[in-house]
């Protein structure tokens, strides 16, 4: 019963959960695509609005809102049932809830964005981006780390409140700009601009540098935020 | 039963070094060169709070360290009399600064790094009181506010920085790395109304504690008497 | 009870001690200084009126809940300082499943394994299912069970990894005559060599199986006493304290 065997059980349940009902999931994807259309209408001024230089912001914003719905999906759930009290009787480390709990929503943010951004290409970007993959999937999955984390703990605690669904947008949005501007930022450059690793690299190494922070300090307090 | 009122040298230190400090910021120091000439000297007062109400959060985030690891109920009132003050602080910078703002630039919004960072640092620490109040139970809503009041102090740097990776907006550095690049009657006046805000916001952090306990009091007893 | 930390009757070790317990509500006192030990192979019944405290109780027995005050060990452990081998030997069953309703009655047990690290994972679940009378559904998601259903495969969740200590809250209640009968008949076999607490409203299962008797009243113990109590003259302590309608 290592702790490694725990955070896998962990993630498996949570991943057969959701991929067997799917609501979250398609609810999720659903939501993505209805904006980046929406995106089109609302930033469309006269005729065709060039909206290269806005990508990077959509598509952040998109994937960070989507992310709010989804987190507090799957933390309802377990209180609804009190599975988290069955959950918390078993002999298992508090951080490892947390890590699992992470990766399982790390994992249905990258179906989403699996999904999502050939679209958005096929929307909003004239040009081939075979070439500049590279650096947007970097960008794409440190950015993804620091949301899910922060995400997931503050998941934690707002799902033990009264106003369950209201209450995490607030503590989040204020948390995640530091993120979403660099993220934004490299994703702009890289899609308008086809910046390469060197471009960016200054904005990688911040994200990496927010994820590692609050990764840590996520660490130093997960107990008390699940704890009663 | 201790005295309401804090000690009243505090407050008349405090008041000693800012009264101090803007007199011979608006009448010893000279007229700064630059372009912003006259309204530079709302620097006394807009910086000095910026600095203060950081301060303040810091407060709370030790606080909020000492609360998760003692329980004791008495860090999370300190940690909410603090942050209430920094916020309180933090609008009045944003306040100064668009007024120093639209006496220099002639616009009262600008998005570059210090007015953005503080407007985030509202809304964080605004987040916070919004937590508070939808958590019933004291001592669980004392341990979220804390884990909240942690994550958000390590978040302001990082938001600092980030604006920074914005395009260089119309703030003008004060304190660069060459220097204070200021002249030293000007440094000293600002350095007394520094001195001066941080004494005022310990006079009214320790005012402000005794009187959250004297209410925790009264309402241990009216729920004695009362059942 | 209280007192005696080596009963005459040679039951033993104390595998369940509590001492000046303490629980409070931000200004609402719910426990105020219970204190009580369980021997090993012992059965506590404890009875109480509605917010009386007894939940609680078992929520911090079983580390759900930490105390404001007072010293609680279980299996040799102090809950607050050392809780993981508490949690390895409790189980919990309560009127709450805490199943996960999408998966299987496999899936769900199949979780529960891997936390507690069963090694026979699989013979356990089998020879569970199979005493519980669920075999034929193991493979359907436990949305599709009914009530009493749940309740049994909660007991599979709840003695899994063999745990020394069972806390019961409120086992028979909302559970249809059959599955009343099973869990009796899995109590009656584990019986030996186990510990239990259980909370209750029904006397009749309380006397039943209780070795020890206690009943929690405003957050305090307002009777204890050793087993041997005839129904009647309990039903009248009981009526005294309990004042909403349990079942006799």
């Amino acid at each position: 019963m290592s702790g490694w065997a725990q955070f896998k059980a962990i993630v498996r349940k949570d991943l057969i959960r959701e991929l067997r009902t799917r609501d979250m999931l398609v609810s999720m994807i659903l939501f993505v695509l209805l904006a980046m259309v929406i995106f089109h209408w609302a930033f469309t001024v006269k005729g065709q609005t060039d909206l290269t230089y806005f990508t990077g912001g959509m598509l952040w914003v998109t994937f960070i809102f989507a992310m709010l719905l989804g987190l507090n999906r799957s933390f309802a759930q377990e209180k609804d049932e009190h599975c988290l009290d069955g959950l918390l009787l078993c002999p298992v480390d508090r951080v490892t809830i947390f890590l699992a709990k992470t990766v399982g929503n790390l994992v249905f943010l990258l179906i989403i964005q699996a999904v999502a951004v050939p679209v958005f290409a096929l929307f909003f970007i004239e040009r081939s981006l075979i070439g500049d993959l590279p650096p947007f999937l970097v960008v794409l999955l440190l950015a993804d780390i620091g949301i899910c984390s922060l995400g997931t703990l503050l998941a934690t605690i707002s799902m033990n409140t009264r106003s369950r669904d209201l209450l995490l947008p607030i503590l989040f949005l204020p948390l995640i700009v530091p993120l979403l501007v660099a993220a934004t930022s490299a994703t702009t450059l890289v899609f308008a601009d086809g910046a390469g690793f060197g471009t960016v690299a200054s904005r990688i190494l911040f994200i990496l540098g927010f994820d590692a922070v609050f990764l840590v300090a996520a660490w130093g307090t997960y107990d008390f935020a699940i704890g009663e | 039963m201790k005295k309401l009122v804090s000690a009243p040298a505090l407050f008349i230190g405090a008041g000693a070094f800012l009264i101090v400090g803007l007199m011979l910021g608006f009448w010893w120091a000279p007229v700064d060169s630059s372009s912003m000439g006259f309204s530079q000297k709302i620097f006394y007062y807009h910086a000095p709070i910026a600095e203060t109400s950081l301060v303040a959060f810091g407060v709370a985030f030790v606080a909020a360290i000492m609360y998760l690891r003692t329980q004791d109920l008495r860090w999370d009132r300190l940690g909410y009399v603090s942050i209430r003050l920094g916020l309180l602080f933090a609008i009045l910078v944003m306040i100064t600064g668009m007024i120093w703002g639209k006496a220099s630039w002639g616009t009262w919004w600008a998005w570059e790094p210090r007015l953005t960072t503080f407007l985030l640092v509202c809304f964080l620490y605004a987040a916070y009181w919004v937590l508070r109040s939808v958590v019933d139970e004291e001592q669980r809503r004392a341990t979220y506010a804390a884990v909240f009041a942690i994550i958000a102090f390590i978040d302001v740097p990082i938001t600092w920085f980030a604006t920074r990776l914005m395009p260089e907006g119309l703030h003008p550095a004060v304190i660069t790395s060459g220097g204070t690049g200021m002249e030293s009657s000007m440094f000293a006046s600002f350095m007394i109304s520094m001195v001066g805000m941080t004494l005022l916001l310990a006079a009214l952090i320790r005012r402000d504690l005794q009187i959250e306990t004297l209410k925790d009091q009264v309402t241990d007893l009216k729920t004695s008497l009362g059942g | 009870m209280s007192d005696e930390h080596d009963r005459q009757d040679g039951a033993g070790p104390l595998e369940i001690e509590v001492e000046g317990l303490r629980k409070s509500f931000g200004r609402r006192d719910v426990l105020k200084g219970v204190s009580f030990c369980v021997p090993r192979g012992g059965f506590l019944s404890i009875f109480g009126p509605n917010g009386a405290g007894k939940t609680t109780t078992l929520r911090v027995l079983a580390t759900l809940l930490a105390a404001s005050g007072g010293s609680v060990k279980v299996a040799g452990h102090d809950v607050r300082e050392d809780p993981m081998p508490v949690r390895r030997a409790i189980g919990f069953i309560s009127h709450n499943a805490m199943l996960y309703p999408d998966l299987t009655a496999q899936e769900n047990l199949r979780f529960y394994a891997d936390m507690y690290g069963v090694e026979d994972r699989e013979a356990r679940i089998t020879e569970l299912l199979e005493r519980l009378e669920l075999s034929a559904r193991r493979y359907d998601v436990v949305r599709t069970y009914s009530k009493g259903m749940r309740q049994r495969l909660a007991i599979a969740r709840a003695v899994l990894h063999r745990p020394r200590v069972l806390l019961l809250d409120e086992p028979h209640s909302g559970l249809d005559p059959r599955a009343v009968d099973i869990l009796d008949g899995l109590l009656t076999e584990i019986r030996d060599e186990h510990t239990f607490v259980m909370v209750t409203h029904n006397i009749a299962k309380g006397l039943e199986w209780g070795t020890d008797l206690m009943i929690i009243e405003g957050g305090r113990i307002a009777y204890e006493h050793a087993a041997g109590v005839d129904h009647e003259s309990f039903s009248a302590v009981y009526r005294e304290h309990v004042h909403d309608g349990s079942v006799m």
